[in-house]
């Protein structure tokens, strides 16, 4: 009677192609880890043993119902002695969702950058589409990310086992997860909002965004918004956002912002460039004490 | 006999070619099939973008490899004429997230690899509780990110210092995170408390005690495997911190080390081609990791360890263990020292202005792991990275073993994967 109940399961599959493992290791941080893997049958995982061996899975002789696929996607690579692109068709096929796993799954990202000829993401190559999994891309959702935040995973497989429809950006990410942009909920924002930079690194006050590099005002992420390990996020610690969740990252010259007359080269997403100078114009004119002081004075008050 | 086994769950994989003489493994080489040339990405990149592209070379230890980073940089910085002296507070906040990635490392380690593998080398095998070591990472993994934003994959570490400027806030929080873990670590793992274990005069103190430890323990004896799985009996340590002691170890006669000593050389497959290169330590091979940091650091319960039993199976993977509860105590000590009113960052100058070679040097969680970075103007010209598992794990020939070749001869294949597996081997590491 177990079984038979177990065996109603839906059968998750993890492969990887070209990888760090850095998905693998911050979907292990998720909180609600055990609870979730308990409503799925795991074929294979790549941090622990599970029922089946990977050369078991190699011989493509089982299916999946969630394909979950790590890494940047190499038509040449073969793991286990087997060409990954054939072991990719097999179990996409059966597969009734394809979940690319952090930016390399979906858009190449960093690993796709040497010899980038045979790599890509599962349906784009930095924003250009690519044909290999096309004929799948109905069940293929992107969870961008260097690496994807292991809430993303969770909530991904969640609406999948509650049979929910998930909503999907023009890059195939979940809008509930990448509508937002990792801008919101920063603890920065007065500054942004009054143009304060941050003059140096190592402080609690500025914003990131005019001369450290922030990418957070142009980045589709909810970081801010669900925190990383349930704790904190870059922005908050006073690291710029890397944009990791782009197509186009990993870009270069991430601790600097590139200006123009000191404003921004890239500006938020989809501000007109005429309404931001104006405004940054008139906040440049206002000079709030408070927000140019430090918010905590440890060395005279007791 | 040629047998080819697939290593699986090593952060990747990596297939040992077994030379079977009847049942007992007479030789064996390794091969690593995946490259993902991360060295020459990063060149003619600014040189401080490597702070985000090094730690992706692992998803386990890119903390690591972001210390490693950022020392190379300071190192050129001082050779470059511009010395940099970060405050206490910012190489405290360094230390402490490195031992916690540690810790994240050998709970996942003890709870995903060992436990499972040594399991299936028993006719009643223990059941599985991988998510026990995800569990107690996750908790690391917390303490982590107070201070480096996230974990895996963090780039909060930073020339001259740390990004973040944490208040008493974080850092009771991460005391309270530290002090989950080690509660965790005492009812569900080890069975004793912390204070009790680090008092033990030797492992025989488990005697009578019920807890996964104990069973590891009791099972790894029962098994011989203090009396297989022997390398060189020769270690290295070469990264400083406040929880290590540097040097090279035959035995127990310890001696002076310079990390400029360590070469690279192609790996020695026969049989399929491989991306890995070897690490030695003037042509030497040494076993790096837990069991060498231990006994350069002269902790007593390893010494008697090693004394009786060397650098068997054994002694390795009970060294981690106790390696694990040291790191505990130590994250905890050193969090209470941090003095909020210290600059997070010192001033530094302009990266541009920078053209010189650098070394960065830490302990990872199985080793030393070297970045050596050469910059003009800012730019990098050369990186060469070389990682812990290079020095365990290297495939040469039969005349010169490294430590696993010569740790996985003369036992059974089932027991050699095993041993194999008890330096905590990262395929992504060794070849990225």
């Amino acid at each position: 009677m177990h079984s038979k109940l177990e065996t109603k399961k839906p059968k998750l599959l993890w492969l990887q192609g070209l990888t760090c493992n850095g998905n693998t290791h911050s979907f292990l941080n998720l909180n609600s880890l055990d609870t979730l893997l308990e409503q799925f049958e795991i074929l294979y995982f790549p941090a622990f043993a599970t029922d089946y061996t990977y050369e078991d899975i190699l011989t493509c002789k089982l299916s999946c119902d969630v394909l979950i696929f790590e890494g940047t996607y190499d038509s040449t690579l073969q793991r286990g002695g087997i060409l990954l692109a054939d072991v990719l068709q097999h179990y996409a096929k059966s597969a009734k969702y394809i979940i690319g796993a952090g930016t390399c799954a979906s858009f190449g990202g960093m690993f796709a950058e040497m010899n980038p000829q045979n790599k890509s993401g599962l349906l784009f190559k930095k924003g250009e589409w690519v044909t290999t999994f096309e004929m799948y891309k109905e069940k293929i959702i992107n969870l961008s990310g260097c690496p994807m935040h292991p809430e993303w995973m969770a909530y991904t497989l969640q609406m999948i086992l509650h049979h929910k429809t998930i909503l999907l950006d023009e890059l195939y990410r979940p809008q509930e997860l990448y509508g937002y942009l990792s801008h919101h909920g920063c603890t920065r924002n007065e500054y942004f909002e009054w143009k304060v930079d941050a003059k140096n690194f190592g402080t609690k006050e500025g914003c990131l965004f005019y001369e450290q590099g922030c990418r957070g005002p142009m980045t589709h992420a909810s970081c801010n918004k669900i925190l990383w390990n349930e704790v904190s996020s870059k922005t908050r610690i006073g690291t710029p956002c890397l944009g990791c969740t782009e197509s186009d990252f990993p870009r270069t010259h991430f601790f600097t912002t590139k200006t123009n007359m000191s404003i921004p080269q890239d500006i938020p997403f989809d501000v007109p460039k005429r309404s931001y100078l104006t405004m940054v114009g008139i906040a440049k004119t206002f000079h709030i004490k408070r927000l140019e002081g430090k918010l905590i004075d440890y060395k005279t008050t007791h | 006999m040629i047998t080819k086994q697939l290593i699986e769950h090593i952060e990747g994989e990596a297939s040992v070619y077994f030379d079977m003489d009847g049942k007992k493994v007479d030789f064996a080489t390794v091969v690593f099939p995946h490259f993902r040339g991360m060295e020459s990405f990063l060149e003619k990149k600014n040189a401080l973008d490597a702070l985000v592209i090094t730690p992706r070379v692992c998803g386990i230890c890119g903390h690591a490899h972001l210390m490693a980073t950022v020392r190379a940089l300071e190192d050129a910085y001082k050779n470059g004429g511009y010395e940099v002296i970060p405050t206490q507070k910012a190489n405290t906040i360094r230390e402490f997230t490195l031992v916690m990635e540690m810790i994240q490392n050998h709970f996942k380690w003890l709870y995903m690899v060992i436990m499972p593998e040594l399991s299936k080398l028993i006719d009643k095998p223990f059941t599985q509780k991988p998510l026990k070591g995800a569990y107690a990472s996750s908790l690391a993994s917390k303490a982590i990110a107070l201070f480096g934003g996230q974990w895996p994959h963090s780039s909060y570490m930073i020339v001259g210092g740390v990004t973040c400027d944490p208040t008493y806030m974080e850092i009771l929080q991460a005391t309270s995170f530290v002090e989950e873990l080690v509660k965790f670590f005492e009812k569900e793992c080890l069975g004793v408390s912390l204070e009790n274990f680090l008092a033990f005069e030797s492992c025989k103190d488990f005697q009578g005690v019920e807890s996964d430890i104990a069973t590891l323990e009791a099972t790894l004896i029962d098994l011989d495997m203090q009396k297989k799985g022997f390398a060189h009996d020769r270690f290295l340590v070469l990264g400083t911190h406040n929880f290590s002691s540097i040097g090279k170890l035959k035995g127990t006669r310890t001696f002076h080390v310079d990390p400029k000593f360590v070469t690279t050389i192609q790996a020695y497959t026969p049989h399929e081609k491989t991306y890995a290169y070897n690490a030695l330590y003037k042509d030497e091979y040494y076993e790096t990791g837990s069991l060498a940091r231990m006994i350069s650091s002269n902790e007593s319960i390893v010494k008697n360890m090693h004394r009786r039993y060397k650098d068997s199976a054994y002694s390795r993977v009970m060294a981690r263990i106790f390696e694990l509860a040291l790191l505990l105590q130590h994250g905890r000590s050193i969090l209470n020292t941090l003095d909020v009113t210290q600059d997070s960052v010192v001033k530094v100058e302009d990266i541009h202005n920078i053209t010189a070679k650098g070394i960065g040097v830490v302990e990872a969680p199985r080793g030393p792991l070297v970045h050596e970075i050469s910059l003009k103007n800012g730019l990098i010209e050369s990186y060469k990275i070389i990682t812990p598992t290079q020095f365990n794990i290297g495939s040469s020939t039969r005349e010169k073993p490294t430590p696993v070749q010569k740790a996985m001869q003369g036992i059974s294949k089932d027991e050699a994967e095993f041993i194999f597996r008890t330096f905590d081997v990262c395929s992504v590491c060794t070849t990225h």
